[in-house]
């Protein structure tokens, strides 16, 4: 039976699996700034500077330089949405959670989606209002 | 079998001064490298990888360093160590870089790899000196060298030729 198998003419199409364990590369967060006082604005500039430093507090100047992009920003509401790529989203969130204040000034990130697919974020159930 | 394990680096450090390695302390050293992995890696880095490090050897004449890390984050010192550019002491700088030779599991690993290293080292000065007199000191060196490889190989083959003879009588 194996010299019969050996004989056999190697097959004409060759097959290629490919799996995709994770489909999307980058993750999307929504996320809000609140300060302990009133009236405190930051622009996007600053915005970004901020997310920046906090990943350089936590984990060095390696993952500061994470490809981070702030999609959107909305200066009165200050909250944005923000794409990182997938292996840096635990370093992202853990930094943002200890961030604890900017210039002096109390504030916390609250995180309030997150999704590897952007379209995701466009709903969300939490804020559904029923009337 | 449930031990805290360890990686340890042996590094050279290399310089074009030569004032660099005769003021190397394992003090400095190690505060350098904390330092630098503080700046490099955040307090993450730091705080996890300054739990098991220390410096475990030092040699000022060749400029060799025996690092010690622990084994999950043995991979966060490594990559800090090209960040190190600098050596200082008593408010003298000196540029220099570390430059990883081999990363072992316990320290006789990484001394019998140091051996073998030195002896290859004394070949490559042997073939690039000029003076005479260093050239003598050098030879004698290599010879003595090869004396002691010889003796420690008989040494093995004369434990290996123990174990097989206690295997036969039995």
């Amino acid at each position: 039976m194996w010299s019969a198998l050996e004989k056999m003419p190697a097959p004409a199409t060759t097959y290629e699996r490919i799996v995709y364990k994770n489909p999307s590369e980058h993750h999307y967060m929504k996320v809000c700034l609140e300060f302990q006082d009133r009236g405190v604005g930051l622009n996007a500039a600053q915005f970004r500077q901020l997310l920046i430093s906090a990943l350089k507090d936590l984990f060095g100047e390696v993952d500061a330089a994470l490809p981070l992009d702030i999609l959107t920003y909305e200066e009165k509401t200050l909250s944005a949405i923000l794409r990182i790529c997938s292996s840096g989203l635990v370093k992202l969130w853990s930094s943002l959670t200890l961030l604890g204040s900017y210039k002096g000034k109390k504030c916390a990130f609250r995180v309030i989606q997150v999704s590897p697919f952007l379209l995701a974020l466009s709903g969300n159930s939490r804020e559904l209002v029923l009337d | 079998m449930v031990r805290f394990k360890h990686r340890y680096l042996l590094c050279e450090v290399v310089s074009d001064d030569p004032r660099c390695r005769l003021s190397l302390e394992d003090r400095v050293l190690g505060g350098l490298i904390r330092d630098t992995i503080a700046r490099v890696h955040g307090t993450f880095g730091a705080a996890s990888c300054s739990i098991g490090f220390a410096v475990r050897y030092l040699n000022a004449y060749t400029g060799i360093v025996l690092l010690r890390c622990r084994k999950e984050f043995y991979q966060l010192v490594c990559s800090a160590l090209p960040f190190v550019t600098y050596l200082e002491n008593k408010g003298h700088r000196y540029p220099c870089f570390l430059n990883t030779l081999h990363v072992g599991g316990t320290i006789r690993t990484c001394q019998k790899f140091l051996i073998r290293y030195n002896r290859r080292q004394l070949l490559i000065l042997l073939q690039n000196c000029t003076d005479e007199g260093e050239r003598e000191a050098i030879q004698k060196s290599v010879t003595r060298s090869c004396l002691l490889e010889e003796r420690s190989d008989e040494e093995e083959l004369s434990d290996n030729g123990g174990e097989e003879a206690a295997e036969a009588m039995q």
